[in-house]
């Protein structure tokens, strides 16, 4: 839920709960000053009444009130006393024909030594209305309000939710790699320019320690090549003098084996680096027939000793958009790596389903699984001179441009990579 | 040839001078760029190699320097850097080679050699070992005058074998001349020996002495002095 629903929503919520109550209460306090008013006012008629009948003076006989009735009944002795009472009764009104509230106050008075029970009328139209009146234009002063309310938090926090929004996006699209100024725009909310402040930061820092260790594996592949280059070049000068013994000459190509070897590791760990952190942006539409073919030219030698036929349905022209460097060491490494693990006369499947190219291999079954298979130096026995980078190194090229990279056993090895359209 | 090594690893220099200077070639070694920017001013020279990363500046400025007073100096880079914008690089500015460190010294001077080569005999070039005659502009060699007919890994392979005749050349060594980095050591060893196999039984079929040795475990050696 968006936090601006849930604050409308809360503050509904409660508003109309409040107004309910408050609308409840409010009538319920103006009924009782209504109600009050209209005895008070009997109060003063009844006393007039009492007072007009002692005088008995018909001069000053009751003025006609149109809201007003009274009624006077004569009391015979044995009827019980009717009480004193303020009650709401409706009477029929022949004029307007119907219905309408009046306000009654009964009360005995003695009357030439007759005693009488006067009910005084008072009608109850007039404050009913105000009541309504004043109800109605109160309840439309707080609909008017509460909608007023809301439309403007809603496009005072729409607003300043607009600059937090594009906060966001610039943060998903932030890429380490453009070695693009990280700016944020500016907000006149306090919370949000301290939180724009906070990434900034973040990101200045990501951005140091990044451009740090991308020297820092750069300076380390340099500086451990020139000591390397020592080694190589020390050992071969070594075997060009010919006075070493059999034995020694079998331990100098051992070193120098394993000095070659760390080189061609301490190549790879820099390239899959730089793949990882991004440091081949160039990208362009990439043919991969032209690269696959280039790559079965190269790698000739491997496939006549083996014998293994080599079935390449790619479409022409099909164009991938990466970098071109990288398209050629995923499909060598895949190659590689389906010729490595076939075996004697066996064959290579190069096909395509719509943007899926597969490469499936004969070979000896193995119980490794997909994860297993793209792990960093995780080989299999029988190829112990492999370094075990070529299978990560074609899931990490994968990864950076998203593309799904997915293994199968079918009687076949079987890889998949679904470039996106 | 005259050669100037601008290198700032001393030892590295060394195993260059070392090396060369068997081969018959003049080596001057400078580890500064202060230094090479001297004698670059003051002497001349037939080829430079050049390391990239130097204490006090950049290869690459000598190299334009070079240019700029000697167009046809033949340059070799080696660097510890070997990204495909660094080679680019390298090479756009002139340079006839770029060597990846740690490189072999038989790959390094098979380089020298036809760097040589075309400096010294632009076009009309050939190389003549007794019963052996190379054109190396149009990739073709001979036997006793008779035309051998070599794919174009084997031709390669004769080539370093006569550029570095004599020494003994390691295995990797060739894989990575023949392969460069892709292909995996133990694939390539058994490639180099079907192609040695294949070279040599096409030079035998010539009635060319048996040149190419095997060393066991180490290699080969393109051994002139058995004739």
């Amino acid at each position: 839920m968006k936090l601006l629903t849930k604050t409308t929503l809360n503050f509904l919520s409660i508003t109309l709960f409040v107004f309910l109550f408050g609308i409840v209460a409010f009538y319920f306090l103006l009924r009782g000053q209504v109600d009050k008013n209209v005895n008070f006012e009997l109060e003063k008629r009844k006393t007039s009444i009492i007072s007009q009948l002692n005088s008995n003076d018909p001069a000053n006989s009751i003025p006609p009130n149109p809201n007003e009735r009274i009624i006077i009944d004569v009391l015979i002795n044995n009827d019980p006393l009717p009480e004193f009472t303020y009650t709401d009764t409706l009477i029929f009104d022949d004029l307007q024909k119907r219905y309408i509230p009046f306000r009654k106050l009964g009360f005995v008075a003695n009357f030439n030594n007759q005693r009488i029970y006067i009910q005084i009328f008072k009608s109850l139209e007039e404050s009913d209305f105000l009541i309504v009146q004043i109800f109605l234009i109160l309840t439309a002063l707080v609909i008017v309000l509460i909608v007023s309310l809301l439309v403007m938090n809603r496009i005072t926090l729409q607003h300043s939710w607009k600059i937090f929004n594009r906060t966001i996006k610039k943060i998903s699209n932030y890429d380490v790699n453009t070695h693009k100024q990280f700016m944020l725009q500016k907000s006149d909310i306090k919370e949000f320019n301290d939180l724009n402040r906070v990434i900034e930061t973040m990101t200045n820092r990501i951005n140091s320690d990044y451009l740090n260790l991308k020297e820092y594996t750069e300076n380390a592949s340099h500086e451990i090549q020139n000591p390397l280059a020592i080694i190589n070049s020390k050992m071969e000068l070594l075997l060009q003098s010919g006075d070493l013994k059999e034995s020694d000459y079998k331990a100098v190509v051992d070193a120098y084996e394993a000095s070659n070897r760390l080189s061609r590791l301490n190549k790879t760990l820099i390239l899959l680096a730089k793949i990882e952190n991004r440091q081949f942006p160039e990208s362009k539409d990439v043919i991969l027939s032209e690269i696959i073919n280039n790559q079965l030219d190269l790698l000739e030698d491997l496939i006549i000793s083996k014998n293994i036929i080599i079935e390449n349905s790619i479409n022409i022209g099909f164009s991938v958009y990466m970098n071109p460097y990288l398209a050629e060491i995923l499909f060598v490494n895949l190659i590689k790596n389906a010729l490595r693990h076939n075996v004697e006369n066996g064959n290579i499947q190069i096909k395509q389903v719509e943007n899926t190219i597969s490469i499936s291999n004969t070979g000896p079954k193995h119980n490794m699984n997909s994860d297993e298979l793209f792990q960093r130096f995780h080989k299999s026995s029988n190829s112990s001179e492999s370094l075990g980078l070529g299978l990560p190194i074609v899931k990490k090229i994968c990864e950076v441009y998203n593309f799904d990279v997915d293994y199968e056993y079918d009687e076949m090895h079987y890889f998949s990579i679904k470039f996106d359209a | 040839m005259k050669i100037l090594i601008i290198e700032d690893e001393k030892a590295l220099s060394d195993s260059i001078v070392e090396y060369l200077t068997t081969e018959g070639h003049l080596c001057e070694a400078v580890y500064d760029f202060q230094k090479a920017r001297e004698k670059i001013e003051l002497y001349e020279y037939d080829c430079a190699i050049v390391d990239i990363n130097l204490p006090d500046g950049s290869g690459l400025d000598i190299i334009k320097k070079i240019k700029e007073k000697q167009i046809s100096l033949g340059i070799i880079i080696i660097s510890g850097r070997g990204s495909l914008e660094n080679r680019i690089e390298g090479l756009e500015i002139g340079a006839d080679h770029y060597l990846t460190k740690p490189f072999h010294l038989a790959e390094l001077n098979a380089h020298l050699k036809s760097i040589n080569r075309r400096i010294n005999f632009s076009g009309n070039n050939e190389i003549i070992l007794n019963e052996i005659k190379i054109l190396p502009d149009e990739h073709r060699a001979f036997v006793n005058e008779i035309e051998l007919k070599l794919t174009k890994k084997e031709y390669d392979l004769l080539l370093f074998f006569i550029s570095n005749k004599n020494r003994v050349i390691t295995k990797i060594s060739l894989a990575e001349y023949l392969w460069g980095d892709f292909m995996d050591t133990a694939d390539s060893f058994d490639f180099i020996y079907t192609h040695i196999k294949n070279l040599r039984k096409k030079l035998l079929k010539l009635d060319c002495e048996d040149y190419i040795q095997t060393i066991y475990g180490v290699g080969y050696k393109f051994d002139l002095s058995i004739a």
